[in-house]
């Protein structure tokens, strides 16, 4: 059992860190506990990720599945614990797409809760940050300085690796836009991350 | 160009990899000179982790109940994989305390306990490779429980084992354990027979529903029967000295133990 002294939440990384050494000795409760804590914050990354929410139930039980067979390589990769939770469902998550793109070549408009979202343009996305570790704090503080449309576009960059031309394809925006937001953001957050250093 | 002497190119350039935006031959030879140049692979991975950090600022979602159910689910069936993996594994060496270990445990337990070992390595693997291995370990372990004297694992036309039966010769006991799912519909039942080398099939009793059945059979009728055989019957099987009139659904060897 993991003591819920004060200590513990006021670091999550630590946390973390022990459910996973747990997890990595195949301890079922320890998944359990792990999944209670991050599985809001994973399913929201999921979301955005694929971009609709019966996918990204999928690709949250592969993140776990995957998580529950690798947590023992966890310390090695030296990452905050919700970084490397992050890594994995993003990655589930493009599989996921580029499975589906396999599968159904040809077919290319679906709904996209996501891009509707974005392309509403001034809605503000607050970004959460439940969990998260110093590093990302650190990006928060950056991305806060980003016009909402950019911030959106250069997460979105990320999140789905998407190149400028495929961000200018789903987002409906003109190419020069998409390159222009993403150079200017780019720039304001070097600019920025540079004293976080 | 050395990169390393631009350290706000290497910065630019490092940024957009991470991001992804950095793409075809920009990004080809942008991974080759981080192969070749440690500070340009360090400020790769810098700025890999600071875009990666978009991850943990997403806005959270409930999930359903049930996405958790069926991870639930996934790591269940796992961890019994292992289980099963670790029980074979011990159970396979033979140590020089296990003949008397054995003895003590079977005598104890008796053919239930057998039945319950068979039923642990038989259940849930790969039946149709490690059909012949759990046979021959099966063999091992009968060799020690002195009550048993024959065995015989009937399988279905695919080699997937459905019926575990042991003779008890000292109660006079035949043992029939279902290691398959299948399952005969309401109005029909099994038949075990004995398939002795000349003559007809000998009616060794009719199944009932459950996983652990027991039919009362003397030596006699199994000494010297090369074969068992299960059939599909009538509800209540065949009368008393007519053959089978359904189809074989399971087969097997009866192998008497040696000691």
């Amino acid at each position: 059992m993991s003591p819920s002294t004060p200590a513990y939440s006021l670091n999550p990384d630590t946390e973390l860190m022990e459910l996973l050494d747990r997890v990595a000795n195949r301890d079922a409760s320890a998944l359990k506990a792990l999944y209670e804590q991050t599985s809001s914050k994973l399913y929201g990354l999921a979301v955005r990720v694929v971009g609709n929410r019966e996918w990204a139930e999928d690709v949250l039980q592969e993140a776990f599945m995957t998580i529950w067979r690798a947590a023992g390589d966890y310390r090695a990769t030296l990452s905050p614990p919700m970084a490397w939770l992050g890594l994995i469902v993003r990655s589930r998550g493009l599989d996921f797409l580029r499975r589906r793109t396999a599968d159904r070549s040809g077919v290319t408009q679906e709904l996209d809760e996501v891009m509707a979202e974005t392309l509403e343009g001034d809605s503000p996305n607050p970004m959460d940050t439940t969990n998260a570790s110093q590093q990302a704090w650190a990006l928060h503080q950056c991305m806060a300085r980003l016009e909402n449309r950019q911030r959106e576009v250069v997460s979105l960059a990320y999140l789905r690796d998407l190149s400028h031309g495929e961000l200018a394809e789903q987002l409906k925006l003109p190419l020069g836009t998409v390159k222009t937001w993403i150079r200017r953001g780019l720039e304001q957050l070097r600019t920025c991350m540079a004293r976080f250093a | 160009m050395n990169l390393i002497q631009h350290p706000e190119l290497l910065d630019k350039l490092a940024a957009s990899y991470a991001l992804g935006t950095l793409r075809s031959g920009a990004r080809r030879r942008f991974e080759t000179l981080a192969r070749e140049q440690a500070p340009v692979r360090a400020a790769a991975l810098i700025w890999q982790a600071r875009i990666g950090s978009v991850a943990e600022l997403q806005t959270q979602i409930l999930p359903e109940p049930v996405v958790w159910t069926r991870i639930d689910n996934l790591v269940r069936a796992d961890l019994e994989r292992q289980a099963m993996r670790d029980a074979q594994a011990v159970s396979a060496p033979p140590s020089p305390g296990g003949w008397f270990r054995n003895l003590f445990v079977w005598r104890g337990a008796a053919a239930a306990g057998v039945a319950a070992a068979v039923m642990a390595m038989v259940v849930g693997v790969d039946q149709r490779t490690q059909l012949s291995t759990q046979i021959a370990s099966l063999q091992t372990q009968l060799q020690s429980a002195p009550q048993i004297k024959y065995v015989a694992v009937l399988a279905d036309g695919k080699a997937d084992p459905s019926m575990l039966v042991t003779f008890d010769a000292t109660n006079n006991k035949l043992l029939l354990q279902r290691v398959g799912g299948y399952q005969e519909a309401s109005d029909k039942s099994l038949q075990l027979w004995a398939l002795p080398p000349s003559g007809g099939p000998r009616s060794l009793g009719v199944l009932g529903t459950d996983k652990l059945l027991r039919l009362t059979a003397g030596e006699g009728d199994v000494h010297a029967v090369p074969t068992l055989a299960i059939t599909l019957e009538p509800k209540g099987g065949v009368p008393i000295g007519s053959g089978p009139t359904g189809p074989v659904l399971f087969k097997g060897a009866l192998i008497q133990k040696m000691l």
